[in-house]
């Protein structure tokens, strides 16, 4: 009986840690994503070359309901991570440009790197400056790279972190549009 | 004059905006929060671009008069619980904080159990274990 016992315990212990080693310490769970969450709204600068098509400012609200709307946080300094994402999103905005919002949210960089970045990718997506990277904290990101997407009723539905392939950008999209 | 002069710099050195040096309460409730790009390092300790956007949130939030608790609810609502270095003592998390102690407790008694003293003999038993003492060996 005894004998039993301790052969219960070491098994529940080596249970719990095998189901311990079986989890992803990288798998960081998106509260917004997961609750569904209506996208916390922010107003941000446009960069520069941005601004001719759309204002001096960015109002998230102003274009949410509309379309869904794809959120990405970069800066020039995460290389490469952010080098290998920015062509596939560019590629994709060219493609869905009619059905989807694309969005790029400058975070915690200095405005000339990030001007140098957007030329060297040639990004034609709206681009906000958030030198603070204050709207970050907003969507409990960890850092950059990381791809929110919003549905037409303006909730988040996915959250991408990382650099994101044309693959997986594509799948996300399907579940936002319409 | 002097202590003019120290006050004119001091005023000299102060920028615009954010304050370099925060208040030790700002890092006494950043300690409190786990710095997202980090491993093992609080908000408090890092130097990274989002732990110094969180003490300054902080310290923000303190000027506007909010709670120690009001601002760990402000990071919990956007990070989830996992932003807290403690786990919160209700739930799974429980098991956390209960684990140990009843560990330690089960401890006790195996180790109270196997040095107790023991228990002598009856007494009939122990004048038969006399009386064989005292017999001579056959």
């Amino acid at each position: 009986m005894r004998g039993w016992l301790w052969i219960l315990v070491v098994l529940a212990l080596g249970g719990l840690f095998y189901w311990g080693m079986q989890r992803n310490p990288k798998e960081l769970p998106s509260v917004l994503a997961k609750e569904r969450r209506p996208a916390p709204d922010f107003t941000l600068p446009v960069l520069p070359p941005y601004r001719g098509e759309w204002g001096e400012t960015f109002r998230l609200s102003d274009h949410l309901g509309q379309k869904p709307v794809v959120l990405n946080f970069w800066a020039s300094w995460c290389y490469p991570a952010c080098y290998e994402e920015a062509p596939v999103l560019e590629e994709a905005w060219r493609r869905y440009r009619d059905r989807a919002l694309f969005l790029g949210v400058n975070t915690q960089d200095k405005e000339a790197e990030a001007l140098r970045f957007g030329e060297q990718f040639g990004l034609t997506f709206p681009q906000v400056f958030d030198p603070r990277g204050r709207v970050g904290v907003d969507y409990g990101m960890y850092g950059v790279p990381e791809t929110f997407f919003i549905d037409r009723e303006g909730r988040v539905v996915a959250r991408h972190a990382g650099a994101i392939d044309a693959a997986t950008l594509e799948k996300y999209l399907k579940e936002v549009l319409p | 004059m002097l202590l003019a002069l120290l006050a004119l710099s001091a005023w000299a050195q102060e920028p615009a905006a954010p304050p370099p040096d925060l208040s030790p309460e700002v890092f006494a409730i950043a300690r409190e929060l786990r710095c997202p790009v980090c491993q093992g390092e609080s908000a408090a300790e890092s130097n990274s671009g989002v732990a110094v956007e969180m003490r300054r949130i902080i310290a923000e939030m303190l000027e506007e008069g909010k709670s120690k608790e009001e601002i760990k609810a402000f990071f919990v609502e956007r990070y989830g619980e996992w932003i807290l270095y403690a786990p919160p003592r209700r739930g799974v998390t429980l098991w956390v904080w209960v684990l140990p102690v009843l560990g330690l407790a089960l401890l006790g008694l195996g180790l109270f159990a196997y040095f107790r003293p023991k228990k002598p003999l009856p007494p009939e038993l122990l004048e038969e274990a006399e009386c064989r003492l005292k017999e001579p060996p056959t």
